[in-house]
């Protein structure tokens, strides 16, 4: 069940760790797009909740380098940005979800947790 | 904590609302006041986004303080269907919520619910627990306005980590009700702002078919005088003697009512000017050999000559729009005197357009070489004229059409300065 937070606030990153971590989560946290990247390769998280605007890489580039490097890792966009065009863009990418601010805990603790059964379960095909 | 004067408090945060205009800045300063005054982990408002039917931090202080902008909290929230439920499940009120009464309701769910619905209420205690957990708040203060929840003052524990005193909970809870108060009156506000700027775009919309009802008129007023002026030729073409010169007879009417003081805006001006035109319509039902004889008429003759306003007034009586025009055909003929045809009517009796087209007319009679009568020197004509003012004429409307021909003199020759020679 690892979580990886991905948000360059730091605020934002403690609040949803310690809202997983009260469910059951294991959850690292990464404050830029280059962290997280080293954590995906280090931990191998499930699941990424990535931010798209953040200083530095950003969301979309990150997701699409984690596409390639671990294809079997979940992602969920999480962000303010709303355009059809962003939402399309990340899709094509292969993110999983795309989750806007503000976003309801339920609704979020429920995709990850999906996303998460998804993978323990053979492939539906 | 326990020093704290909350009535000055509460005063002086009274007396800032009071200031602040806009609730949004009134309930930051708030969340900075319970922040910099109480000591907490953090202090949180959230409030209802009617908008997209949803409740969301607008600000959060303090070390745990809320990420604003990043949760939102819909109505199915355990906390939000705490203090908005008017269901019978709990026997408690919910005027506000803290985590210590919570955990001995959990303890004992039968002491505050109905004994059959004990399993339920068992649950919804543990979500509401799960909520508050969630948002770290060891208090929640709904702000209602009548039964609408429109924010919860979420606060966490204190600093000092005592628990917080009735005292300090009547004052939250009067700041939460204060600000649901400021809150409802800015919407208020708002609603009447937008009632307002709702209202100038009618006004706005309105002043469009305004101007298209305009165009309308005057595209209607083109084609009533096409009409009339086609009827008016038609007359000309029968008794060339009779109308004069046509502009210049519409010129003469109109100024010497303008010179009467008389109000021509809107249809007035265009009745005027028909009737100045048609007066003599009715001649089309006169036969040629009165109308064209070149000597005196007989006495038969005179009674079918006189016929010709009531003829003209029937010609025009089933034209929609013309029913004034026909009054004042079927008058011009009238004396002021009360000695006229068809009704001997007198003075004011009769319609001062016709006043004004039985002085034109005269004039005009006067000054054409008609067939019965020799050509008259101006001068001449306007003493005429003011010799039957007070019997056959309105002397106002003598006078008044005197002053107007020499203005017209005056400005320009052509018009009606020499008598038209008469058409072979």
């Amino acid at each position: 069940m690892k979580l990886l937070i991905v948000d360059d606030e730091v605020e934002i990153c403690d609040f949803l760790k310690s809202f997983f971590e009260e469910r059951d989560y294991q959850v690292i946290t990464a404050t830029s797009g280059e962290e997280a990247l080293e954590w995906v390769e280090k931990a191998k998280p499930k699941v990424v909740l990535l931010d798209i605007k953040m200083p530095g890489m950003s969301g979309i580039e990150v997701l699409e380098a984690i596409k390639q490097k671990e294809p079997g890792t979940k992602v969920i966009m999480v962000t303010a940005i709303e355009t059809r065009d962003k939402i399309e863009q990340c899709l094509r990418l292969g993110a999983d979800n795309y989750i806007t601010k503000p976003l309801s805990l339920e609704y979020l603790e429920n995709d990850v947790r999906e996303k998460i059964e998804g993978l323990s379960r053979p492939s539906r095909n | 904590m326990t020093s704290y004067d909350y009535q000055e408090a509460l005063k002086n945060a009274a007396k800032s609302m009071v200031r602040v205009k806009h609730p949004r800045r009134l309930l930051r300063m708030m969340v900075r006041f319970l922040d910099r005054e109480v000591g907490l982990t953090h202090s949180s408002i959230l409030i209802y986004d009617q908008f997209k039917a949803r409740y969301i931090f607008i600000d959060s202080k303090g070390s745990q303080r809320i990420p604003v902008n990043l949760i939102k909290l819909d109505a199915t929230n355990p906390l939000i269907r705490w203090f908005s439920d008017r269901d019978q499940l709990f026997k408690v009120k919910r005027d506000y919520l803290t985590t210590q009464s919570l955990s001995g309701w959990m303890e004992d769910p039968h002491s505050i619910s109905n004994g059959s619905v004990a399993v339920e209420a068992k649950l919804r205690l543990r979500q509401l627990n799960d909520a508050m957990k969630t948002l770290k708040a060891a208090v929640c203060i709904p702000g209602h306005y009548k039964r609408e929840l429109l924010g919860v003052l979420i606060l966490g524990d204190k600093l000092n980590h005592e628990s917080f005193t009735s005292e300090e909970l009547s004052f939250f809870q009067t700041l939460a009700n204060d600000a649901a108060m400021a809150l409802k009156t800015a919407a208020y506000q708002e609603d009447l702002l937008a009632k307002n700027v709702e209202l100038e775009m009618q006004k706005k919309r309105l002043q469009l078919q305004l101007k298209e009802i305009e165009a309308l008129r005057k595209k209607e007023q083109e084609t009533y005088y096409e009409i009339v002026m086609s009827l008016a030729q038609e007359v000309h073409a029968k008794d060339p003697y009779t109308s004069g010169h046509l502009r210049g007879v519409e010129r003469l009417g109109v100024m010497t009512a303008q010179e009467m003081g008389y109000d021509l805006s809107g249809r007035a001006k265009d009745i005027l000017v028909a009737a100045l035109h048609l007066h003599d319509v009715g001649k089309i039902g006169i036969p040629d050999q009165i109308l064209k004889k070149p000597s005196p008429l007989t006495e038969e003759e005179w009674k079918i000559m006189k016929l010709h306003p009531e003829k003209g007034a029937k010609i025009l009586a089933p034209l929609s729009g013309f029913k004034e025009v026909a009054k004042i055909v079927l008058c011009h003929h009238e004396r002021y005197d009360g000695a006229g045809y068809p009704a001997g009517l007198r003075g004011e009796q009769i319609p001062f357009e016709s006043r004004i087209i039985s002085v034109v007319d005269a004039f005009h009679a006067i000054i054409s070489t008609r067939s019965y009568k020799k050509g008259y020197p101006l001068e001449a004509a306007y003493q005429e004229l003011e010799r039957c003012a007070g019997t056959q004429f309105d002397p106002r409307v003598v006078q008044a059409f005197i002053r107007a021909h020499k203005r017209l003199m005056a400005k320009s020759k052509d018009v009606e300065a020499t008598p038209k020679t008469a058409a072979s």
